[in-house]
């Protein structure tokens, strides 16, 4: 396995460079030209302006040359200046990747633990009640759209009970903790900041509830299919001869070979969201990285919709590795990098 | 039946910790920080470099001009000049600095920094350096004197100076930081990342914090040389729209909701907020560009004025602000000089028709309209377009609407042009100037360059070339009567017809005080305080 683990590894460079690659190219042949978004209408038409602002991003250089100059300055940690933030692209992804990492766990998480228990249960009980409840809400997780749930569970737990907080990372009065890892719930607890930590707490709850329902959905199903299928073999039915109890049956025996697709949808899950969870970013003013790519793609900001393309790219791969290698770790069948047949 | 009722009692209970963590919301929020809620879209920090609404906020709390706008939003007041005069034919400005004037370091505010400040302003060729248009000479004969020297006529430079963007700037502090004032700025600056988390004027805040897309905070300059302002902390939140803002004003978590459109504002209704509507200077227009490369049928003037006849104005105003806006007569906003008693757009089926009859045109056609996917000052274009197309059917003439990106019709509008469109604008400063050289027929103004498809037709109104140069050279009441005179040949091209003017939404929770629209600044956030 180890080899195996180590060539993927290897591999990622070459496919991080086809990603940025294709991104670049496809930056450049948009429609519009980025200085519309760099400089104000007033001074399109001033040459003068139009020229420095040219040389000042690097504009006024050949395609090959610019992509170049990129590459190389890539290697050195250096992603570009974002034409719209103004700050280095690599700072804005530093700030902005925690906070959507944060999101994303806290959702997976969530959506991970209710959905295989309702997978679970909805199993057990199939077509009964709870079958059919937990099917009912898989089916309204998956399906209902973020930007109606979550202006609705802000409408209801924000304005209406006011028992959670609204929109944003923490309360807007209080000042964000320093910077250690980026989550502000840890960073608050580092820096000893009880209140800044309920804060941020609290504030996550909404957001990560309404995209963990969304996993939720996907899940509960998957490990519902999974689980009948193998709730049908005959194995289930020879350790509940052998006086097996029946939770040690359902969560031994099922869940365990039944986790096996669930985990491929995990993962993708997980690296979807990444880039994936514009909508909530966005009805939750969450500042991370989902609604800068939004930002940067509405406003021609090359360097930022490379940049995020590198981290989407960069997550799915590691997201890819680490679910062949939970594959193997849940079934002890699976041999990395094995041959067919060997 | 009694697992439903242990599980239900385990619900309760979970919402009773969920509802003892939220109560102590309001525990948090005495000593706090005043909240607007606002979408940021800041495009930089630099004073030189900034050019949007909320850096006028920023600008205007963070750093001060040598004059300000007075709360009138006509007169100017002195800032850090307590005194200046300017020559018979307006191309000499002498300015006196208040000697009591310091910068938020401490060190006093001196010539040599206004010289700097000016002087990077426009080497720098960044969207505010058309400010310093003309200025051929920055004199400073002592510490406390600048005098400044314009190649031709300038009535507005005191107007000008007025804008956010001319705020002074603590030249050590900024040299030292990387950023430059030659006349090689454009090139050799290096001071925008600096900007974007220091401030170095003289204004009565400071800037803690900027966090892109997420907060602006404010911190009480303490070595502000003035009346120290009464909320010592501020911050301007992330909320990207009218919903978001107005959860959080009704929430608590805003004090103040600054882009509330009408519709929105009606669903909040609440004993705790109050909800002002106000006038403003923004407005939504549409334009005709007779030189677009796409026009099938002749854009001409009749053609132009038929079209604008059949435009409902009243009823695009009730469509695009449920009512809350006002008409518009000419490119240059009610209100500012020269705008008094003009006459405003008519709605006039038959006179449309019969203009299209006289041209050949009674079976109508049709003509492209490209127009930016987005919401200004509550105004959705596209919607607005999708009005204006049922006008315009009545006199068989048909819109054809594209909907693009905001950048894709900045792009557009240049080359290859576009026919007829709806776009909006908001004044830099207060002075008239503004308008005709941005929507007048002048030689290179904006609109003359696309609307000619950059000179494919000729555009140019002699007239209003030769009133502008005069009104830049007048003073007292000749500015107003000169800019009338224009706004009226402005009225006649027919290439911009201005369709509403939004009236703002001002929504604040009623322990806030001080909440007012400005022309230059937005909200002056120095005049903010807490009852």
């Amino acid at each position: 396995m180890f080899a195996y683990v180590a060539k993927r590894i290897v591999a990622m460079p070459f496919l991080l460079l086809g990603v940025i690659t294709v991104a670049f190219l496809l930056t450049h042949f948009t429609a519009a030209d980025p200085l519309t978004s760099i400089i104000g209408e007033r001074q399109m038409n001033n040459p003068d302006v139009v020229e420095a602002a040219r040389q000042r991003w690097g504009l006024d250089r050949s395609l090959p040359e610019q992509y170049l100059v990129y590459l190389g300055n890539l290697v050195t940690g250096d992603f570009g200046t974002s034409f719209r933030t103004r700050q280095p692209v690599a700072q804005d992804l530093i700030v902005r990747l925690p906070a959507t990492l944060e999101l994303v766990i806290s959702a997976m998480i969530l959506g991970t633990v209710f959905g295989i228990t309702l997978g679970v249960f909805a199993a057990r009980s199939r077509g009964g009640v709870i079958d059919n409840l937990a099917r009912l809400f898989a089916l309204v997780g998956a399906s209902a759209p973020v930007f109606w749930s979550g202006l609705l569970v802000l409408f209801v737990f924000s304005v209406q009970l006011g028992w959670l907080p609204g929109p944003g990372r923490i309360d807007a009065r209080a000042v964000a903790p320093p910077f250690v890892t980026g989550f502000f719930t840890i960073d608050s607890l580092l820096a000893g900041d009880w209140a800044g930590f309920r804060s941020a707490l609290l504030h996550l709850l909404l957001p990560a509830s309404v995209l963990g329902w969304t996993v939720t959905g996907i899940v509960s199903r998957m490990v519902r299919a999974s689980m009948l299928d193998v709730l049908s073999q005959e194995y289930i039915l020879a350790a509940r001869a052998k006086g097996a109890s029946p939770v040690r049956v359902l969560l031994h025996h099922a869940l365990r070979n039944a986790m096996l697709p669930t985990l491929t949808i995990i993962g993708f899950s997980f690296a979807y969201l990444i880039t994936g969870a514009v909508l909530t970013e966005t009805i939750f003013a969450w500042p991370g990285i989902g609604s800068y790519a939004v930002s940067a793609a509405r406003g021609l900001d090359h360097p930022a919709i490379v940049g995020v393309t590198i981290v989407g790219g960069a997550a799915f791969l590691v997201s890819n590795l680490l679910t062949d290698i939970a594959y193997a770790v849940v079934d002890p069948r699976v041999k990395l990098g094995a041959k067919v047949g060997a | 039946m009694e697992g439903i009722l242990r599980n239900a009692a385990r619900a309760a209970a979970a919402c009773a910790t969920l509802g003892a963590l939220s109560v102590t919301l309001p525990a948090w929020a005495q000593e706090r920080p005043l909240v607007i809620a606002r979408n940021l879209e800041i495009n930089s920090l630099d004073p030189h470099r900034a050019f949007c609404d909320t850096c006028q906020i920023y600008l205007s709390a963070t750093y001060q001009g040598l004059v300000k706008l007075a709360a009138d939003d006509r007169s100017i007041e002195p800032s850090l000049a307590t005194e200046w005069k300017a020559n018979d034919n307006q191309t000499e400005f002498t300015f006196k600095l208040d000697p009591k004037a310091v910068f938020s370091d401490g060190s006093p505010v001196e010539a040599k920094d206004v010289k700097w400040t000016f002087e990077r302003l426009k080497n720098l060729q960044a969207d505010p350096s058309f400010m310093m248009k003309g200025v051929t000479a920055i004199e400073t004969p002592d510490d406390k004197t600048v005098v400044v020297k314009m190649e031709s006529p300038n009535s507005e430079f005191i107007g000008i100076l007025a804008a956010p963007y001319a705020g002074i700037i603590n030249s050590e502090v900024a040299s030292s930081n990387g950023a430059s004032a030659g006349a090689d700025a454009a090139t050799a600056d290096k001071g925008e990342t600096w900007f974007l988390a220091n401030s170095a004027g003289s204004g009565p805040y400071v800037l803690d914090t900027y966090r892109p897309d997420d907060e602006l905070r404010f911190r009480a300059n303490d070595k502000f040389w003035g009346a120290a302002p009464a909320v010592k902390e501020i911050v301007i939140d992330q909320s990207a729209d009218a919903v978001s803002q107005a959860q959080m004003l009704q929430s608590g978590a805003a004090d103040i909701a600054m882009q509330v459109d009408p519709d929105t504002a009606e669903t909040v209704a609440s004993p705790d907020l109050t909800i002002e509507t106000v006038p403003s200077y923004n407005y939504i227009y549409v334009s005709f560009s007779p030189g677009a490369a796409g026009n099938q049928t002749p854009l001409d003037r009749e053609v132009r004025q038929a079209l604008a006849y059949a435009v409902d104005y009243q009823g695009a105003i009730d469509f695009t602000v449920g009512g809350k806006g006002a008409l518009q007569a000419s490119p240059i906003p009610n209100g500012f000089p020269g705008t008094d008693d003009l006459p405003m757009p008519e709605e006039n089926l038959e006179k449309a028709k019969e203009l299209l009859a006289a041209k050949g045109l009674q079976d109508g056609f049709t003509v492209d309209a490209t127009v930016a996917s987005i919401n200004v000052y509550g105004v959705d274009l596209a919607l607005l377009m999708q009005k204006l197309q049922q006008d315009l059917a009545r006199i068989n003439v048909t819109l054809n609407i594209q909907p693009v990106a905001s950048a894709v019709w900045r792009q557009q509008i240049v080359n290859p042009g576009i026919p007829f469109s709806a776009r909006f604008y908001a004044p830099d400063y207060y002075g008239s100037a503004q308008y005709v050289q941005f929507f007048g027929m002048v030689p290179g103004s904006w609109w003359e360059r696309n609307a000619s498809g950059q000179g494919k037709v000729d555009l140019v109104n002699q007239k209003e070339v030769d009133l502008l140069q005069q009104a830049l050279a007048a003073s007292g009441d000749d500015v107003a009567r000169l800019y009338r005179e224009i706004a009226l040949e402005m009225i006649n091209d027919r290439i911009i017809v201005p369709v509403v003017s939004p009236n703002l939404i001002l929504a604040y929770r009623n322990e806030v005080a001080g909440v007012r629209y400005s022309a230059c600044c937005n909200l002056p956030l120095a005049e903010l305080s807490m009852k």
